[in-house]
């Protein structure tokens, strides 16, 4: 019953969407990942969340993928954990924000643009959320080029 | 409305930096909230990137030390998952009673702890007497009080031999015996309800809406479990109940998680008696899976999930943590905000943020207020927004 | 003065106030620490109470790793209470970082960010340990 039910939510998604969907994969029982492209981004979280009632947004991770940045979106609804992966690129990182449909994307949205650097257009606040206050601007730690430095000690040990 | 201006000390307090909540009052009454988290954050998902599977586990279970078998479960599992590797049943069933005695002594340390926000005291003494037994459970089982190396990928590292389940089974019958007092106290203590009771309303419309998890969506009467909807180890075999009240306020967490301690024993009864006779490990010559996955388990406070990128390397290339209280936030913000039929006055603040089980360091942090009619602004700490809250509860009666 | 001194370190020695501070850790230290004080270890009865601000404070536990976001706060506290004054280092993280060495945001322990006089190991220390460690602290005071 479950497969069938991941299967028919992918062919509901590619007979809406079609060339937009760029990959679907379904690892195992309960786990499906759809990658889609950034024009149609908006309107899929819409469609899942409007029309088929996939209301609960477990969270989204931020991942550096070289050229490349992902936005993962991961929600919890019809017996699944549904996620809906979209690329921007590094040197432009900017996406729609997904609050006004999703308002609990509010903080997750805001810890990606804290440490990865990634702009959600729309957004009602995007303060820092994790990173200290004096941390330097434009440093991002999650990027795979930041180099890990432990901070300095105020005093000798 | 005439404003009310708590007096405590000069606008920068000597005692701890007020910018941890800010709140905007309207005399006593709380219109606005902004929060600023961070002093826990030390940089653990950078870290995992830098460690390996084996060394990862370690990390995870430092991540809270109060839900610490949630994180470790949830790491193990996700490996697993992307390594397309089932562990013995046997495992299966001691990863339960494991997470299951961890959310006991959870939910007991927070009820205690809840009552000391109400100033309860008695209740918090008793209650961490109590839980005593069962950290002395789990370290007959595991060795430690706190943060436990029970978990490997391939199943669990240690087993619970026959000697064992005798004392653990007498220690639930103690155990069981003390929560139907404390449901007896919750249920009749009037200090409890008139200090919980249509506080920190959250309608189960705005739970949804908010992606809310845990004892607060079950207290707003959503039933949401991630062991019912998403099974995973051996929670598709262990009958249980999800625990659901309709009062969408304080008192209804308080009955939540009290309700969900008897669960627990019930849970770990089954365990015991029904654990199959397997090996408990797969032993693995090389953890380095290739592909992705996603880990939801039911921790004490909430759905926690963990997603794992690995590219066939002995280290993760991404590892991604939503712990419980992040998810719980933006219901926090709402219940802390007053609207048309609904008030939220300062005196409430200790309570509300208490009922949602936040990480113990989190309940000994600074406030701030900034009083919107008269431009005023001051902060004090959360101790003494505590005794104030109190004081002004034994003055209405 | 210095019959003046005996008594004072006498009164100090045995009623410490204490002050117990939690940087970004797991929090497993502060619950060891709370559980030290509850019915089962008890150590109020040894006269050590603990307090809501540093001004009342003698001795400062310091747990979980030191971050760059607390670490002001930290120096705030420290330099808030009046001398003489004792900080004790409370679990692997307040001592040396523990695991969470080479984060990029945490200290190697609280002695990066302010001096320390006592250490006591553990991840989580337990209560027994902690209470051990602050007699070895008391009876340091003793001495003068």
């Amino acid at each position: 019953m479950s497969s069938s039910q991941e299967e028919s939510l992918v062919e509901n998604l590619k007979a809406l969407f079609k060339d937009n969907v760029l990959e679907t994969k379904l690892p195992m029982s309960r786990r499906l990942f759809v990658a889609v492209s950034p024009d149609v981004y908006e309107d899929v979280i819409k469609f899942l969340v409007k029309e088929k009632q996939v209301t609960h947004l477990s969270t989204m991770t931020g991942m550096d993928l070289g050229e490349k940045i992902e936005v993962l979106s991961h929600f919890f609804g019809l017996g699944m954990e549904i996620t809906i992966r979209v690329a921007v690129p590094k040197e432009k990182p900017e996406i729609k924000s997904i609050v006004s449909i999703v308002p609990g994307a509010v903080f997750y949205e805001r810890e990606i643009h804290d440490l990865l650097g990634v702009t959600f257009i729309g957004h009602p606040d995007l303060a820092r959320l994790v990173l200290s206050e004096d941390w330097p601007e434009g440093e991002y730690p999650l990027r795979r080029d930041y180099k890990v430095q432990p901070p300095k000690p105020l005093r000798e040990v | 409305m005439s404003s009310f201006i708590i007096p405590i000390g000069p606008q920068h307090p000597a005692l701890k930096e007020p910018e941890h909540f800010t709140f905007f009052v309207d005399g006593e009454y709380v219109t606005d909230v902004k929060v600023r988290i961070g002093y826990m954050h030390r940089g653990i998902e950078k870290a995992m990137e830098d460690r390996t599977y084996n060394q990862g586990i370690y990390l995870a279970s430092r991540i809270c030390g109060i839900c610490t078998e949630a994180h470790t479960t949830c790491f193990v599992q996700n490996v697993e998952y992307a390594m397309d590797l089932k562990p013995p049943r046997r495992a299966e069933f001691i990863r339960v009673i494991l997470c299951e005695l961890n959310r006991l002594q959870s939910h007991m340390l927070w009820i205690g702890a809840g009552g000391h926000e109400i100033g309860f005291d008695t209740l918090f003494m008793y209650l961490w007497r109590d839980r005593e037994r069962v950290l002395d459970i789990l370290e007959l089982i595991t060795g430690n009080r706190i943060t436990y190396a029970m978990m490997a990928v391939g199943g669990v590292r240690r087993d619970i031999t026959s000697d064992m389940i005798a004392k653990i089974q007498k220690a639930m019958d103690i155990v069981e015996e003390r929560a139907k007092y404390y449901k007896k106290v919750v249920l009749s203590e009037q200090s409890i309800m008139a200090r919980t009771i249509g506080i920190g309303t959250l309608t189960p419309r705005e739970a949804l809406e908010l992606c809310s998890v845990g004892p607060i969506l079950r207290a707003s009467g959503i039933k949401s479990d991630v062991r019912a909807d998403d099974p995973y180890a051996a929670y598709d075999e262990t009958p249980f109940n999800v625990i659901t009240y309709d009062g969408c306020d304080v008192y209804s967490r308080f009955l939540v998680r009290v309700d969900e301690m008897f669960e627990s024993i019930n849970i770990i009864r089954y365990c015991l008696d029904h654990m199959p006779q397997d090996p408990i490990r797969i032993k693995l010559v090389k953890v380095a899976p290739e592909g992705e996955a996603v880990s939801r388990v039911e921790a004490p406070r909430g759905e926690l999930i963990h997603y794992l990128m690995g590219k066939g390397d002995v280290k993760p290339y991404r590892y991604k943590i939503r712990a419980p209280t992040l998810g719980i936030l933006p219901s926090l913000v709402r219940m802390l905000t007053s609207r048309e039929n609904y008030v939220v006055k300062i005196g409430d603040i200790p309570a509300i943020v208490g009922g949602i089980d936040p990480c113990f360091c989190c309940t000994d942090r600074a406030v701030k207020f900034i009083d919107v009619s008269k431009g005023k602004t001051w902060s004090c700490s959360y101790d003494e927004l505590n005794k104030y809250a109190n004081r002004r509860y034994r003055k209405v009666g | 003065m210095g019959v003046v001194n005996k008594v004072v370190n006498w009164a100090r020695a045995r009623s410490p106030w204490l002050l117990h501070f939690e940087n970004g850790g797991c929090n497993g230290c502060a619950i060891e620490i709370l559980a030290a004080l509850m019915p089962r270890y008890d150590l109020e009865r040894f006269g050590a109470v603990v307090k809501g601000s540093p001004r009342h404070a003698d001795i400062l536990l310091v747990t979980g790793a030191v971050n760059r976001q607390i670490r002001d706060r930290l120096i705030r506290i420290y330099e808030q209470m009046p001398e003489p004054k004792f900080v004790v280092a409370v679990g692997t993280c307040a001592c040396s970082g523990g695991i969470f060495n080479g984060c990029y945001n945490a200290y190697q322990g609280a002695a990066s960010v302010i001096p320390v006089t006592a250490y006591i190991m553990g991840c989580p220390p337990k209560p027994e340990a902690i209470i051990l460690g602050a007699y070895t602290l008391v009876q340091k005071i003793r001495g003068g």
